[in-house]
């Protein structure tokens, strides 16, 4: 398995790469609020679109890969679309698939331009609970190992003949999934394990120590500013 | 079911905000308690394991598949605490990095699968935890896990508004048991051959009172659901019962009050209301927290 594409895209270079998490993500719940209290008329619906492409250029993400990956939610949003649009609620329809879908999209251009580990780091200095922040970077370090682990044993299974085929009952093949899935438990399990003492041996006294702590620049500032503003402007006329 | 933003509105998402960040606060509080805080990395690998075990098909039926959730295994084998710490990591790793679910609707996805989810799975197992009805616990803990995730879910996105007609949440109803009992053997099944492997990976429940409230607090919140879904099928009940519930109503009077002097000034236009009450009901949030937080070191210290 490849790291995550949204991983890659956190790495570049650009003016919205190089704020600080915590400013982006400042502006980001600005955004989603006035997303989800906004009335979805043409208007918003054009004044936000234009807001996230123009993110998506100033932080020269690919706009193909942004609004493909933003179609993630589109199946759950479809479902409650087309049931209010059997209720005669078009407008409501509408909502719900224009909000989902330009929420997911800003999501992923906050994702895109801040790497986790610096975004975490933001939370943290917000007031995150350090325990929670550190699990969730654990977690995301060791997501793409204990993945590829699964897919050499699924691998593994599949070359000794588990494949899908009219081989095997049912039975015999729920048994064999179950199997895998506990072995790859204890396997986790006892990485954990070695982790921990691996990095005891290293000093580890319960928090990451960082080289340099993030400090809010001017530029931070003007950007913490001006995202306000223009996330709320399109909307200061409308009734 | 990951609900993502857009489809709850802000007086539910803003109050299962504050009631999840309030319950983690607590409950990652508990998981640090039971255990050396060397358990750090083993909740994050055990996280990444649930994505990667999520991989791994089983075959149901004729031609179709299901795969873990993962919430009930988890509570089982690391104990309810580190176990929605765990689903919660595991929810804003989604979030942010896949886009499965909101980041305004975290709070009530964190509430539907990390909280009552993960306390839905393990409750069957800690009082039944010894003797015959062992296994039935388990597979039962896996089926309320999902029922109650998924019933939460459907609660809340009614209480926003969304319409979903008889028909429909009959099938689905139909649908999360399937799930449900699904995920319940699946769970069985691999406790079974983790105890295989090393019987001191499962957790022995331990007695204490907490379970007692815990059980109280979930049984509160499916009946509020369950009450939910009853009056979905009459819109005017429902309206009254969110009154009777004071959920919306009170969580619109606690976001107009501290702007009410300036509405006849600033925000006259109703958009620009609501959406200043959204962000003073997030930064009352941020500020409840740190305070909280700032409280609980300083009782910890002192």
């Amino acid at each position: 398995m490849h790291h995550a594409v949204v991983d890659r895209w956190s790495h570049g270079h650009s003016l919205l790469h190089a704020r600080d998490a915590r400013v982006k993500l400042l502006v980001l719940l600005v955004f989603l609020v006035a997303l989800a209290t906004a009335r979805v008329s043409a208007l918003t619906i054009l004044a936000y679109s234009f807001l996230l492409a123009a993110a998506i250029a100033v932080a020269r993400l690919p706009v193909g890969g942004v609004l493909l990956r933003a179609c993630v939610v589109l199946p759950f949003t479809a479902v409650f679309a087309c049931l209010s649009l059997l209720a005669g609620e078009g407008s409501r329809a509408l909502a719900l698939a224009v909000r989902s879908y330009l929420s997911a999209a800003a999501v992923l251009v906050l994702a895109g331009t801040t790497p986790l580990p610096e975004f975490l780091r933001g939370l943290e200095s917000l007031g995150a609970p350090r325990f929670l922040v550190l699990v969730v970077q654990f977690l995301y370090r060791y997501l793409f190992v204990i993945s590829e682990q699964a897919q050499h044993m699924r691998l593994a299974a599949c070359s000794r003949g588990a494949a899908r085929g009219p081989l095997g009952p049912d039975r015999a093949r729920f048994r064999a999934a179950s199997g895998a899935v506990a072995v790859l438990f204890a396997r986790s399990y006892a990485r954990a394990q070695a982790i921990h003492r691996a990095m005891l041996a290293r000093g580890f006294e319960g928090r990451i120590r960082m080289l340099s702590a993030p400090r809010l620049t001017a530029a931070d500032w003007l950007f913490l500013a001006l995202g306000i503003l223009i996330s709320l402007a399109p909307l200061a006329g409308t009734p | 079911m990951h609900i993502p933003d857009g489809f709850l509105s802000p007086p539910v998402w803003l109050s299962l905000d504050v009631v999840s960040v309030l319950a983690l606060g607590y409950v990652a509080r508990r998981a640090q308690r039971g255990m050396e805080e060397t358990r750090i990395p083993l909740l994050g690998v055990m996280g990444a394991f649930v994505f990667a075990a999520q991989m791994i098909n089983f075959p149901v039926g004729v031609g179709t598949s299901g795969h873990l959730v993962g919430a009930a295994l988890l509570a089982i084998t690391l104990g309810p605490a580190a176990a929605a710490v765990v689903m919660t990591a595991i929810l804003a790793i989604q979030a942010l990095v896949f886009q499965d679910g909101g980041i305004l609707a975290l709070g009530a996805n964190v509430m539907n699968m990390a909280l009552a989810g993960v306390l839905a799975g393990y409750l069957p197992y800690h009082y039944w935890s010894a003797g015959r009805l062992r296994k039935p616990a388990i597979v039962l803990g896996g089926l309320l896990s999902v029922a109650a995730g998924a019933g939460l879910a459907v609660a809340e996105l009614l209480l926003s508004g969304v319409r979903m007609p008889a028909a429909v949440l009959g099938v689905s109803a139909a649908l999360f048991l399937l799930t449900g009992v699904l995920e319940g053997l699946i769970t069985l099944a691999v406790v079974q051959g983790v105890e295989a492997l090393n019987p001191g990976m499962i957790r022995q429940p331990s007695r204490t009172r907490a379970a007692v409230l815990g059980a109280l607090a979930l049984a509160a919140v499916l009946l509020a659901v369950g009450g939910v879904l009853a009056a979905s099928q009459a819109p005017d009940v429902l309206e009254s019962l969110a009154e009777r519930l004071g959920i919306a109503p009170q969580a619109r009077a606690l976001l107009a009050t501290p702007l009410a002097d300036y509405e006849a000034q600033v925000f006259s236009s109703p958009w620009l209301r609501k959406a200043a009450a959204g962000l003073v009901g997030l930064g009352l949030i941020y500020g409840a927290c740190v305070a909280l937080g700032r409280l609980a070191a300083r009782r910890k210290r002192g």
